[in-house]
């Protein structure tokens, strides 16, 4: 199966092209606000490396955050999109899954994190299952201290957020806590990867309900949401 | 000439197709009643309903039209002015179906979109003509030497005429959006109940100011219980003040360019008083007035289309890097 997959919710933003375990080419820039001018152009760079026009793909793969509002947006507008457009079947993937991918056969709980502003991280908590991972509970999104009273077993820490805030993990956790490479920020192929048995299954995503998750309201929702339940009590 | 257009700069989440001047589908997906309980349209709120509904409003405007994607010419977007994260998503959208198809894709400005409704309603509008483009967003009178030829020559220096009544709808309690609610309730006031200023009304500038007269309106009142406020009267008086002052500036533009037609447009343009007050002083000087049809007047695609033809036409196409610009001149086609 050829699967394009694609992410531009991150700081880098990354695109892979992937027929089954097999990587056909794949690009990743740093974004720096240029997701919406690059990401079509360079779909289009990495399906001509790979060899594959886009009506001969068997799927779409996007990541739809938690990161950057906008660039989950646009991800997730231009999937949408080529979805409604050629016909093929479209998967949405999380951050979290993408950064915990590479250590999906770790023998521990992972714990991928995000920036999610004001000193506070969207987080999750998965257990390797087979070659699968499992989400253990909610998502997280807070503070680092906060995090860290939930954890209770040994944990590796992912994404650029575990390294900012190591010394408070390791202070907080001692041993349970363990880092993953500093560098580690999921190609495109990841993308694909993680949707491929998903399109096996036939369980992919309705392209034209899909949307980013954001895990945060904006602030005049939350304010609203405040004033609402304030005036029910 | 097949055009698909996408409207997403504001608060509507609009698709439409255009054959030839030919309205074959206006999709219009509203957030007002979203945005109403904010009183007015939160930028985070609209963009991320955008995402939500832009993939269906293009399927219903090709569904709606009996068309399919692949038969289409070309796409217009509204990529410049306007809420940015909300431009990002029809742009977004745009470019991968112009990738997808390969049709060129042409990325316009919001106001030009406005400029052409009443064109794609009233073909027969003369050229030149000038234009009163006003909505919540912008309050703007160009002088439309030829299609896509423009030269603007006023602006409001702070709220636009359509915030104006937003403002004091919410001031006043009356409901979101304020246009429609002052319209409504004006029918039972009095037009002179009170004295109101015009600003700006006696300047040789073309450009607009309504901020003071809605600071006006918020002093005479404030600290009041609204059963204690004449709302009918305030209503009537306010909307007379503001329709003076754009009847006015733009009939003052139409004689310094000599011109003898006029256009109105944007959401304001579907304003009855406005309406009625252009009518009479165009007729009583001999000047042509144009109002684009009633689904044409707020944000909608159909006008997006329609500029993005006459901007294909001259052969102007724009790149698959388009980007979405919140704040940018409008452009002559060169």
């Amino acid at each position: 199966m050829r699967i394009l997959g694609f992410d531009t919710a991150a700081p880098t933003n990354a695109i892979g092209l992937v027929d089954d375990d097999r990587l056909l080419a794949d690009y990743s820039w740093e974004a720096r606000d240029n997701s919406l001018q690059r990401i079509v152009l360079n779909i289009d760079q990495v399906l001509k490396r790979g060899g594959v026009r886009l009506e001969d793909i068997d799927g779409l793969a996007v990541g739809i955050g938690p990161g950057s509002w906008t660039g989950a947006k646009v991800g997730v507008t231009v999937a949408k999109t080529l979805a409604y457009v050629t016909g093929k079947p479209l998967c949405g993937v999380t951050s979290f899954e993408a950064l915990a991918y590479q250590s999906r056969n770790a023998s521990i709980q992972l714990c991928p994190l995000v920036h999610a502003g004001k000193e506070t991280v969207y987080a999750a908590l998965y257990r390797p299952r087979g070659k699968s991972l499992v989400r253990k509970g909610d998502f997280y999104v807070g503070d680092i201290e906060g995090l860290a009273a939930a954890v209770k077993e040994p944990t590796l820490f992912l994404g650029k957020p575990a390294h900012l805030y190591r010394q408070t993990l390791v202070r907080e956790l001692g041993p349970l806590a363990s880092f993953g490479s500093p560098s580690d920020s999921p190609s495109g192929c990841v993308f694909a990867w993680i949707a491929l048995p998903r399109f096996q299954k036939g369980n992919t995503d309705d392209a034209l309900s899909l949307a980013p998750l954001y895990l945060k309201e904006s602030l005049a929702q939350a304010l609203l949401l405040k004033r609402q339940q304030e005036a029910k009590s | 000439m097949l055009i698909l257009g996408i409207e997403t700069s504001c608060d509507e989440t609009a698709a439409a197709l255009v054959d030839d001047g030919t309205i074959l589908s206006n999709v219009i997906s509203s957030q007002i009643d979203l945005h109403a309980s904010f009183g007015g349209v939160v930028p985070e709120v609209a963009s991320r309903k955008h995402v939500e509904a832009i993939g269906y409003v293009i399927k219903e405007a090709f569904d709606s039209a009996h068309k399919t994607p692949s038969g289409i010419d070309g796409i217009a977007v509204s990529a410049r002015y306007g809420l940015i994260g909300s431009l990002i998503v029809g742009v977004s959208a745009a470019k991968s179906l112009a990738y997808a198809l390969r049709v060129p894709l042409v990325g316009t400005h919001h106001i030009e979109g406005h400029i052409f409704a009443p064109i794609l309603s009233h073909p027969e509008i003369p050229l030149p003509h000038v234009c009163l483009t006003v909505s919540g967003g912008h309050t703007m009178l160009v002088y439309v030497k030829g299609l896509c030829q423009y030269e603007v020559m006023g602006n409001t220096l702070d709220d636009a005429a359509g915030e104006a009544f937003d403002k004091i709808a919410k001031f006043l309690n009356i409901g979101f959006p304020g246009g429609p609610a002052i319209d409504r309730l004006s029918l039972r006031g009095k037009r002179t109940a009170f004295d109101l200023p015009r600003p700006m009304v006696n300047s040789r500038s073309l450009d607009f100011s309504f901020s003071g007269l809605k600071t006006c309106v918020v002093n005479m009142f404030r600290g009041k219980q609204q059963d204690a406020i004449p709302l009918p009267d305030v209503a009537a008086s306010f909307q007379e003040a503001i329709v003076d002052v754009l009847v006015s500036k733009a009939v003052q533009a139409a004689e310094r360019k000599g011109v003898t037609a006029i256009s109105i447009t944007g959401g304001v343009s579907s304003n009855r008083r406005l309406r009625e007050a252009f009518r009479e002083t165009c007729g009583r000087l001999g000047l042509e007035v144009f109002f684009p049809l009633p689904d044409l007047c707020t944000d909608n695609a159909a006008m997006v289309a329609a500029a993005g033809a006459a901007r294909l036409d001259r052969g102007e196409v724009s790149g698959l890097d388009l980007n979405a610009v919140p704040t940018a001149p409008l452009e002559s086609s060169r």
